[in-house]
């Protein structure tokens, strides 16, 4: 019977993919098992795993010579569970991509991350990126993150299935509710979202209805852990996102992200709070037809918030090569990188660096930008903005709000206990 | 080997021992190293790791018994613990049910047997993980189950299988069950090639009805097999992980929660090894506690 615990060890360690190495760095307290031999091939851990994008940053990192470079690119809700264990093994992949913000700050407070300061000064790749930017890759006085490439969400709609259904783009609450209720009689979905295996997409709308209510500067410290989940702000939010749960569709909760969208083409499903990235998973001759909002202002003397998460890529402490895998990074933050992979990816992703010509992006792109140009304040989004391990216990909470709405505030309080156990450790 | 050779009354034999070669010593301390590295020193790590708090960096901190205190207060172990328990239960007696009858209806040689033996065990060929990807399209709110469903005039019972807390753990298990039947279905008709069809055939002519024959003749001389079954099943149940990973990561919000997923999450998610070692730690008495009660029950009956 001592056996169980070795098939157990035996099959994580072929879902993980770790290796014996990481296998027995994760038995062995303080084990830090320090191979002398230099390894000269790098490895870039890539949770890209959509297609367009996956084959956009296999062309980008064929182009770099300088070291051999070896592209391994995993599901991306099996990174993002297994991303502890990858930085966390004794033999780390040297760069892989992720977010900016509170979730990369959070694994260089573990001691996880590269110190990459010297590629944001003087002649280094990033020097010239934004102040915010530099901000949003700065942890404990140090620069750990990389960003290349950020996008913005919106409400996306076909402007022939509005047109069709009568109906016009919402600008306010009402109306946006107006327009669910005249959809619904037409016995199509109004609202769109995969939360199946992808619960966390559950968060846009809370992120989103907390921005139009509560404000950017409380959504932040919110996260932060600051105030309560089950507080009288969050209440508000929580009684908005109620008056939409009837109007989304109820397939949705068997559905990935990605598989919601297939609802949005056939015009089976009306509207999708997505990010750009959707727009990849769109059929090239209905993407013309394709087109986005802002999701609706609630209280106009809020200042306009939206999100605009930032991607890029960080490097492992642990990197047996780090000089290679700062190299590596300065090559994937170069605009001639960046264009490229924003073109191949057809992600509608918008570029860090200022040097990349954006005339030539499609219209939604365009307007993707003045959007984001017009906010007052920009976020990341709920996991971005604190950190992985929170953003389960708002998938959690979120996703039994969406089946039981009417015990929102027993959920709420599960939430903030949950909450406070994670952000207490 | 040793309990022969240290037989005192045999010199012959100990000078045999002597002769051993010294390189089978060496084949045999290879395994042994091996095991002792990779099944012993792990597992006692996870024990001492129980009692520590630990992210995987640095060095760990005791902290006594408090992992197992927040277990017990822990809702989503409870829970888990009870789907636990529901998954041992629904997929052992599924599995063995299914298998046993499976066995009896396909033991007899007749035309096409093999093909139907063979149709029935092909499912333990795929992986876990693969069945479970199958098994969720059939799931999917408009995949092959409910559509089934609507054609024969049945659509109150249309579900979102997995997606509904009600029915998402039952919906794996019938996956799991699916697969696993197949396996025990093999174990038992190997158990009634080893039965003696005389005794059968000597009942059937004492004008025993086909129960009596089964419960009575076969029943009893599948022990052996038993013992193999009943093993192999609450080991399957208490280590299954992948199916439940592959198909609803423990969702929606834990309902199809079990131990293995809870310790993978806290463990390779949240990085709580010291937690995540205290649910292995129960794993693993809850694998003990039933293994050794049923070897001493099966060692009394057999000394009966």
């Amino acid at each position: 019977m001592i056996s169980a615990p070795l098939s157990r060890r035996g099959f994580l360690a072929g879902l993980g993919g770790v290796g014996v190495a990481g296998l027995l760095g994760a038995c062995a307290t303080g084990s830090d098992e320090g191979s002398a031999a230099a390894s000269t091939t790098l490895t870039l851990q890539s949770s890209l795993s959509d297609p367009d994008p996956k084959a956009a940053l296999t062309k980008v990192v064929e182009g770099y010579t300088k070291n051999k470079t070896t592209l391994n690119t995993i599901a991306i809700e099996t990174f993002r569970a297994q991303l502890p264990t990858y930085l966390n093994s004794g033999n780390p992949p040297d760069v892989l991509t992720w977010y900016a913000g509170s979730v990369a700050r959070d694994y260089s407070s573990k001691g996880f991350l590269l110190d990459v300061s010297d590629l944001w000064t003087g002649d280094g790749p990033c020097a010239k990126f934004s102040p915010a930017l530099k901000e949003l890759s700065t942890a404990e006085g140090k620069q750990i993150f990389v960003p290349t490439n950020y996008y913005w969400w919106g409400v996306f709609y076909r402007k022939s299935a509005f047109q069709e259904w009568g109906v016009q783009v919402p600008k306010t609450w009402d109306e946006f509710i107006a327009v669910c209720k005249t959809l619904k009689g037409k016995g199509v979905a109004p609202i769109s979202m995969g939360t199946g295996s992808t619960p966390w997409v559950a968060a846009a709308w809370f992120d989103y209805l907390n921005l139009r209510i509560n404000g950017a500067e409380f959504h932040r410290e919110l996260l932060a852990g600051q105030h309560s989940f089950d507080g009288a702000e969050v209440k508000t939010v929580m009684d908005h996102y109620r008056q939409l749960v009837e109007y989304i569709d109820p397939k949705g909760r068997s559905y990935s992200f990605q598989d919601a969208i297939t609802p949005l083409v056939s015009k089976k499903a009306g509207m999708y709070l997505i990010g750009a990235f959707a727009t990849s998973a769109v059929p090239a001759d209905a993407l013309d037809d394709l087109d986005f909002f802002r999701v609706p202002i609630i209280d106009p003397n809020v200042p306009v918030a939206e999100e605009a998460p930032t991607d890029g890529y960080f490097a492992s402490a642990k990197t047996r090569n780090p000089q290679g895998a700062k190299d590596l990074l300065a090559y994937l933050a170069s605009a001639p990188a960046q264009q490229q992979f924003i073109e191949l990816s057809k992600s509608g992703n918008l570029p860090t660096s200022a040097e990349v010509d954006t005339t030539k992006f499609s219209p939604l792109v365009q307007k993707g930008i003045t959007m984001l140009n017009e906010s007052k304040a920009i976020t990341q989004f709920f996991n971005r903005d604190s950190s992985d391990e929170l953003q389960t216990t708002a998938d959690t909470a979120l996703t039994k709000f969406l089946d039981k709405p009417g015990d929102v505030n027993k959920i709420l309080a599960e939430w903030q206990a949950s909450a406070k156990k994670v952000l207490g450790s | 080997m040793t309990a022969v050779a240290t037989r005192p009354a045999s010199p012959g034999r100990v000078r045999r021992r002597r002769n051993i070669p010294k390189v089978v010593w060496v084949f045999l301390a290879v395994p042994a190293v091996v095991e002792l590295a990779m099944v012993f020193w792990p597992a006692l790590n996870s024990f001492y790791l129980s009692f520590t708090e630990w992210n995987g960096l640095g060095a760990a901190k005791p902290v006594g018994l408090d992992n197992f205190k927040e277990l017990a207060s822990d809702e989503v172990f409870r829970g888990a613990l009870q789907n636990n328990v529901i998954w041992a239960i629904g997929f052992g007696g599924l599995s063995v049910l299914g298998g046993l009858a499976l066995a009896l209806a396909l033991n007899r040689p007749r035309r096409g047997v093999g093909l139907y033996r063979s149709a029935i065990y092909l499912p333990m060929v795929f992986s876990l993980a693969v069945t479970g990807l199958f098994w969720r399209v059939q799931y999917q709110p408009d995949g092959t189950i409910n559509t089934l469903l609507g054609a024969v005039g049945l659509e109150s019972l249309e579900k979102q299988w997995l997606a509904d807390p009600d029915t998402a753990l039952y919906a794996v298990l019938v996956a799991a069950v699916w697969r696993q039947v197949g396996y025990v279905m093999v174990l038992y008709l190997a158990g009634l090639k080893g039965t003696d069809p005389l005794l059968d055939d000597a009942s059937a002519v004492d004008g025993a009805t086909a129960w009596q024959r089964f419960r009575f003749v076969t029943w009893p001389q599948l022990r052996g097999v038993n013992t193999v079954v009943f093993a192999v099943t609450v080991i399957d149940s208490l280590r299954t992980f992948d199916i439940v990973w592959a198909m609803t990561h423990g969702g929606p919000y834990h309902s199809s929660e079990l131990l293995s997923t809870y310790m993978f999450q806290q463990g390779f998610t949240f990085l709580n090894l010291g937690y995540a070692s205290a649910i292995a730690v129960v794993i693993f008495a809850l694998a003990l506690i039933f293994i050794i009660t049923y070897l001493v029950r099966a060692t009394k009956e057999e000394a009966v």
